[in-house]
């Protein structure tokens, strides 16, 4: 590790700087069996008293200690799964070592209990992966660090078998794994569930987790009976940055820019006039609001010079009280302005081929600062017995604005006669969030006795969202044609009505969920002979809370005192409403409910693992017992549920070793999928312009999957490898939102659904080139309901489709080109991505889809170290093909996305 | 409809003269209790039963009749709604006031838009007569806004013989295949700057015909059917209503109809008369044209233009230029009378202040009967009527107010 290097340079500059003739002693270590190269093994040079300093062993196996003092010394060293080393060093010259360890059957090689390999470097990635029980894919932080990505999200949509779901404003970011949608996946902090700061759902934006606070991301595609048993697709688990061995330092800055904003000015809405909170929880429950309550000034548009995207980040760790105590402490800083321009068209089908009946244009300007600290402590008590306590603590905040200028070519309101014309309304949002997560987590591992081992850890999580006075403003006007002569098809002006002001909705919402978690696993390990059994027993309790309130007032247009007609409107600043609704709706407000959820989970595992082979096989139960509760005024309406269900699930995985390098995995699975929250409570809401009404379903049932995998591996060398893999899904109840009769839409089960696919993942290094990537291609099968109509017989009836998952791409590819230069301290990546078809979205017409259309991305980063070696410049570029997203119905184009490219330009620092 | 409403009294008097008035007959039927009656005072929660005639009740918080039970409520009943409360319906509704003991629904303080009518989404049956049912609207505890009669359900919603005014939003909203018949009331000031009088979506099917519908801030009458789901199709006979002074309370980006079809709906749409309104009649372009019959439509404007003060500069409209709107698909038919100036072709309503653009809730003292010698009589599509409006010298049939 250069830090190291550097950190033990500087020490001995600066403490041992008495002129006595220094030596460097440098070594690699090997596995004695395999005859690889070890990383991270923890190597010791002691004198007869204390410790003199201490390394880890770099990608390459070596560990080095400059400008020793020559004179007798004690070398240890340790390392995962191996038996520790021991010799005595005379220290006279430039001494080179290499050590061969012995590989220990007997010690608990896959729970890192005390030594750390550093988990950081790619190439401890492949080691992991090779490792692993199950089937995983893992990015360490070198490489996120060297990647064109900011943010987790980022990075996971150039993993193998990850796509992402994103809005179109780009503020949000869901893995979809193998195709399956954000709702079939979970995700983790330090193995442990975050809550989720959406008040509908379960998921947590990817992007607002940044890569700089990450040791390393681990997809895992096959769940252990120890694994919480809610995802199908799999899992992402975020894992933290940990204490290091020895001091560190880093620290990062950039600053960088959106092209769109060269293009456009960014709109931007003042904040200061915002009330936090709404007129209800200031004011209590008999006010009635009046038109002043509301401020003016957040729907007061204007255009401004967007400010550069900034990053600011430092990570400081190290280990006091004799390396007992192990401390890091991490925090990264983003303030991005990004923007979209679209253009989306309206459909009608009329019950055939969908036709456009409106076309719009919207601006999207948003600013997203995030804001991550982590902290992380760790004290070992003794040889067999440590406690870690880990903090991870995110904050986000965005301010959105949107313009979206619609116009009718057909509808209620008239349409379009010629080109030009048309009724057109203007929609104005501003949008400020504040999103809040918290993961505390202690855990202690003692080794009870030399076959048994116990873990517990106990965690708090919490997350919330405050997104004070969404402010949406709805103003319309109308273009027709006048003509000059008498003559009707003569010539013609443009003429256009004065604008009118429509409608404000004004929304207050807030929300928190909370969990607490406690889990203990009991591990026993033993040799026989030549092979290993591990048994593993553990359980798990969650607790889990929730709470979303809405406030929502509707301001109306003030009629005209002679004639009653809606006055026009100029600007925000002049126009004058009445307040619709002047006691909020939180009383009654649909989005709100109160929800509990507990999980009860018990597991038992065993692994039989000779020299060959690998059997694992165990057992998870989870029991769901959850609940909401809803205020409705209707007498008759549903004011609580409670469900309960239990689930069994299996895992058996086996792997054989055909050799050192290789790896061919089998491995099944049952898995679950919950529901979201939100989907299970049946309020419904009316829609003023539309007959269909949206609701929750109560009756939805949980989705429950069998998961079969296969995996041939390969481990050439250091960060290279070669997996080819294959799976298939078996998916009963599969959720997705469909009408039912034709007034109600709602989250439904659609029967069974099938997914199947294959994945390839090349990473390889030729001299100073690297190339890395990966395929992925997915089938993926449901039957939903979808309205046909016959024009002969004049029925409308519902028929089954068949299609692909909602959100599946069938295509992915990633292919990296790496330039890797270590002497010159340069590396350079060229990430291009490729995104297949994707169904974006079921339209309830039979035969007609929303798919987004392929993508190609490319993105372009670099890095070289300065003369002084503590620094690094760096330069990210994203989006360098300007690429849109496209969706269409078949062939009719009805979203277009613009992103642009953005870049940023950097400097690190590393001690 | 008449000899149901006889029936229906507790006691009837039928007096057959010959013209030679040798036989009087006098017929008696026994005085029929009414089942469950209903405790004059306050009423509120889970009901049943019969409002008995002549007594006033207040509604002091939403009422909901369950599915299987009936409101019902006799002639001569005064209901007072306070704290914005609404009716659910799920069971039947009936309301059947006469002529002379009309039923009376209104607020405690007569604001238009202080209470939440009749939500009648998933009722069993809805029959409203001789009522007036006054100031509905407003918010309902959700944030929505409420129509002053909702059905959502394929049942039989009969309407006839009632005044509604000063309500906000859509008045009547009838949807997902009603079985409908909307015949002789007056819709009076109602919708405050958005809203319809009678909006008619996803196969609604019947008849709305003979009723007098002035100032709406809206349409007056639309037919639309969903867009995902054609069939069954909304299909009404829009026939002799009386639409007046309508439309123009949404600003010009927004101008109401006096009768629209579209989205796949169709209609027979007949010696309807329009005046004033800021557009007569629209068939919009995803309309089911080829089976929507129109004809024998009067149309007129008692001004040239009418200009629009709220607009900055203010902005003459031709309202004869509008007639049938540029930017639908409906063409002037030879049957329709179409007045080409003032003097041409006006109806001749018994009295009329020429008023075009009124607030809602304003109230009114025109009277739409015609005079004698009114160009709509006699000029009417004879399988509807021989005249056209809402008032027509066939007494059965005309509007009764």
């Amino acid at each position: 590790m250069k830090v190291v290097w550097y950190l033990l340079t500087s020490i001995m500059i600066f403490c041992c700087s008495t002129v006595i003739a220094q030596v460097n002693v440098k070594g690699t270590i090997f596995d004695k069996a395999t005859r690889q190269k070890l990383i991270g093994a923890t190597v010791s040079l002691k004198d007869s008293k204390a410790l003199v300093t201490k390394s880890v062993t770099d990608e390459d196996g070596e560990f080095r200690f400059n400008n020793v003092l020559p004179g007798k010394y004690f070398l240890e060293i340790s390392s995962i799964g191996f038996k520790n080393y021991s010799q005595n060093l005379d220290v006279e010259d430039k001494t080179e070592l290499r050590i061969f360890l012995i590989e220990n059957a007997q010690l608990l090689s896959n729970v890192h209990v005390f030594t750390n390999i550093n988990a950081e470097e790619e190439s401890s990635s492949r080691i992991s992966e090779k490792n692993a029980n199950n089937i995983i894919n893992v990015i360490s932080a070198r490489a996120m660090e060297r990647s064109p990505d900011i943010n987790a999200a980022n990075v996971l949509q150039r993993t193998s078998g990850i796509t992402l779901q994103k809005n179109s404003g780009a503020d949000e970011a869901y893995a979809i794994i193998r195709g399956l949608e954000p709702r079939y996946n979970n995700t983790l902090i330090n193995g442990v569930k975050i809550a989720s700061p959406d008040e509908k759902s379960r998921f947590v934006s990817l992007n607002v987790v940044p890569s700089d606070l990450l040791q390393k991301i681990e997809v895992s595609k096959s769940l252990l009976p120890e694994m919480e048993g809610d995802a199908i697709g799999g899992t992402v688990n975020l894992v933290m940055k940990d204490a290091p061995d020895s001091v560190l330092f880093k620290a990062i800055g950039s600053i960088g820019y959106s092209n769109i904003f060269f293009d456009r000015k960014y709109v931007s809405f003042s904040k200061k006039d915002i009330e936090q909170k709404s007129l209800y929880e200031r004011k209590g429950n008999g006010y009635t609001a009046q038109p002043n309550d509301f401020s003016r000034s957040n729907l007061d548009f204007k255009n401004t010079t967007a400010i550069p995207t900034g990053v600011l980040g430092f990570t400081y760790g190290r280990r006091l009280l004799k390396n007992k105590l192990g401390f890091l402490i991490a925090d990264n800083f983003q303030n991005q302005y990004y923007g979209t321009n679209s253009a989306v068209y309206q459909v009608i089908s009329g019950g055939s081929a969908p036709k456009l009946s409106e076309a719009a244009g919207r601006k999207i300007s948003t600013q997203q600062l995030n804001n991550g600290l982590t902290l992380h402590l760790d004290y070992n008590i003794n040889e067999h017995n440590k406690i870690i306590l880990t903090n991870v603590f995110l904050y986000s905040y965005l301010a959105q604005s949107r313009e979206i200028i619609d116009t009718a070519f057909v509808g209620g309101n008239g349409g379009r006669t010629v080109p030009g014309t048309g009724p057109i309304s203007n929609d104005y949002l501003s949008i400020t969030d504040h999103q809040f997560i918290e993961n505390a987590k202690l855990e202690g591992r003692h080794i009870i006795t030399k076959h048994f081992l116990f873990d517990w850890a106990g965690v708090f999580s919490t997350a919330s969202k405050r997104s004070p006075d969404r402010a949406d403003l709805k103003i319309n006007t109308k273009i027709d044609t006048m003509h000059t002569t008498g003559d009707i098809n003569g010539p013609y002006k443009f003429i256009q009505t004065p604008y009118y002001f429509d409608n404000i909705s004004r929304i207050w919402q807030h929300n928190n969920d909370r969990d607490y978690d406690v889990l203990a696993n009991l591990t026993y390990r033993s040799a026989i002979n030549s092979a290993t059994l591990e048994l593993k027993a553990g359980g798990l309790y969650r607790h889990k809370t929730r709470y979303n309130l809405q406030d929502e007032y509707d301001l109306k247009p003030v009629a005209n005192n002679g004639n009653g007609v809606k006055e026009q409107f100029n600007d925000i600043n002049t126009t004058q409403w009445i307040v619709y609704d002047t006691h909020g709706t939180q009383a009654f407000d649909i989005n709100n409910y109160n929800l509990f959820e507990n999980i009860t989970a018990g597991y038992g595992e065993a692994k039989f693992s000779t020299k060959r082979f690998d059997l694992f096989g165990g057992v998870r139960i989870e029991k769901t017992h959850q609940g909401y509760t809803l205020n409705t005024f209707y007498l008759t309406g549903v004011n609580a549920v409670t469900k309960d269900y239990t689930d069994l699930l299996p895992s058996v995985m086996f792997k054989y070793k055909l050799n050192n390098k290789t790896n061919i995995r089998l491995s099944y699975f049952k898995s679950i999928s919950r529901p979201n929250y939100y989907e299970l409570v049946p309020a419904t809401l009316l829609s003023n312009s539309t007959p269909t009404a949206e609701s929750g379903n109560p009756d939805l049932k949980h989705s429950i999957a069998d998961n079969f995998d296969i995996r041939y591996e390969l481990f050439p060398g250091q960060e290279e490898q070669l997996f080819i893999g294959g799976f298939y899904k078996k998916i009963k109840d599969p959720i997705e939102y469909g009408y039912q009769g034709i007034e109600s839409f709602k989250p439904l089960n659609y029967g069974t659904a099938t997914v199947y696919g294959g994945e390839i993942v090349y990473s390889k290094y030729y001299g100073n080139i690297g190339i890395t990537g990966n395929y992925t291609y997915i089938y993926s099968e449901i039957s939903s309901p979808k309205f046909y109509t016959d024009f002969a017989a004049q029925t409308t009836v519902t028929r089954l489709q068949k299609r692909p998952l909602q959100g599946q791409t069938n295509s992915t590819i990633n292919v990296s080109l790496l330039y890797k230069n270590d002497k010159r301290k340069i590396f350079a990546q060229l990430a291009y991505e490729y995104i297949g078809k994707t169904l974006a979205r079921v339209y309830p017409i039979y035969n007609y889809d929303y798919y987004q259309s392929p993508q190609s991305f490319l993105a372009l980063s670099a890095e070289k170290q300065l003369r002084n070696p503590h620094f690094t410049a760096f330069g990210k570029f994203n989006n360098l093909l300007n690429t849109p997203t496209e969706n269409k119905i078949n062939n009719l184009l009805v979203v277009k996305d613009n992103y642009k490219a953005n870049f940023s330009l950097g400097l690190r620092y590393s001690n | 409809m008449k000899i149901k409403h006889s029936f229906l009294l507790t006691a009837i008097t039928l007096t057959v003269f010959s013209c030679t008035k040798k036989d009087t007959t006098t017929i008696v039927t026994p005085v029929i209790p009414p089942s469950n009656p209903i405790a004059p005072g306050n009423i509120s929660g889970l009901v049943k039963g019969t409002l008995t005639t002549g007594n006033t009740y207040t509604i002091t918080s939403d009422l909901t009749v369950q599915l299987g039970d009936t409101l019902a409520s006799q002639e001569g009943v005064t209901v007072i709604v306070t704290n914005n409360s609404q009716i659910n319906i799920m069971g039947v509704l009936s309301i059947i006031g006469t002529k002379d003991k009309p039923i009376s629904f209104n607020s405690d303080s007569k604001q238009p838009g202080s209470w939440g009518g009749f939500q009648c989404d998933s009722a069993q049956a809805v029959t409203i007569k001789w009522a007036h049912i006054d100031n509905t609207g407003g918010a309902d505890p959700t944030g929505s806004a409420r129509k002053t009669v909702f059905v959502a359900a394929p049942i039989k919603v009969v309407i006839e013989d009632c005044w509604f005014t000063n309500g906000q939003d859509d008045l009547l909203r009838m949807q997902k295949g009603a079985m409908i018949s909307i015949l002789r009331n007056t819709i009076l000031s109602s919708g405050s700057t958005d809203g319809e009088a009678i909006n008619l979506k996803t196969g609604a099917v019947g008849d709305v015909a003979y009723n007098v519908i002035y100032s709406q801030a809206g349409t007056g009458i639309k037919l639309e059917t969903n867009d995902l789901v054609p069939f069954p199709q909304t299909s009404v006979n829009v026939y002799n209503n009386t639409i007046v002074s309508g439309g123009w309370r949404r600003g010009q980006a927004e101008p109401g109809r006096g009768i629209s079809v579209g989205l796949n709906a169709k209609g027979n749409i007949y010696n309807n008369i329009l005046v004033n309104d800021y557009q007569g009649l629209e068939i919009f372009a995803d309309a089911d044209s080829v089976n929507t019959k129109y004809g024998n439509n009067l149309f007129y404007a008692s001004v040239d233009t009418y200009v629009d003060t709220t607009a900055h500069p203010n902005a003459a409209i031709s309202i004869r230029g509008n007639f049938y709107p540029n930017d639908g698909i409906g063409k002037p038919q030879t049957t329709d009378l179409i007045s080409t100036g003032i003097a041409n072709l006006n109806p001749m309503f018994q009295s009329f202040d020429g008023t075009v653009a009124a607030p809602n809730g304003a109230s009114t003292t025109n009277n739409f009967h015609l005079q004698a010698g009114s160009p709509a009589f006699g000029k009417g599509n004879a399988t509807y009527s021989n005249d056209i409006g809402a008032y027509t010298s066939d007494a059965t049939k005309s509007n009764q107010h």
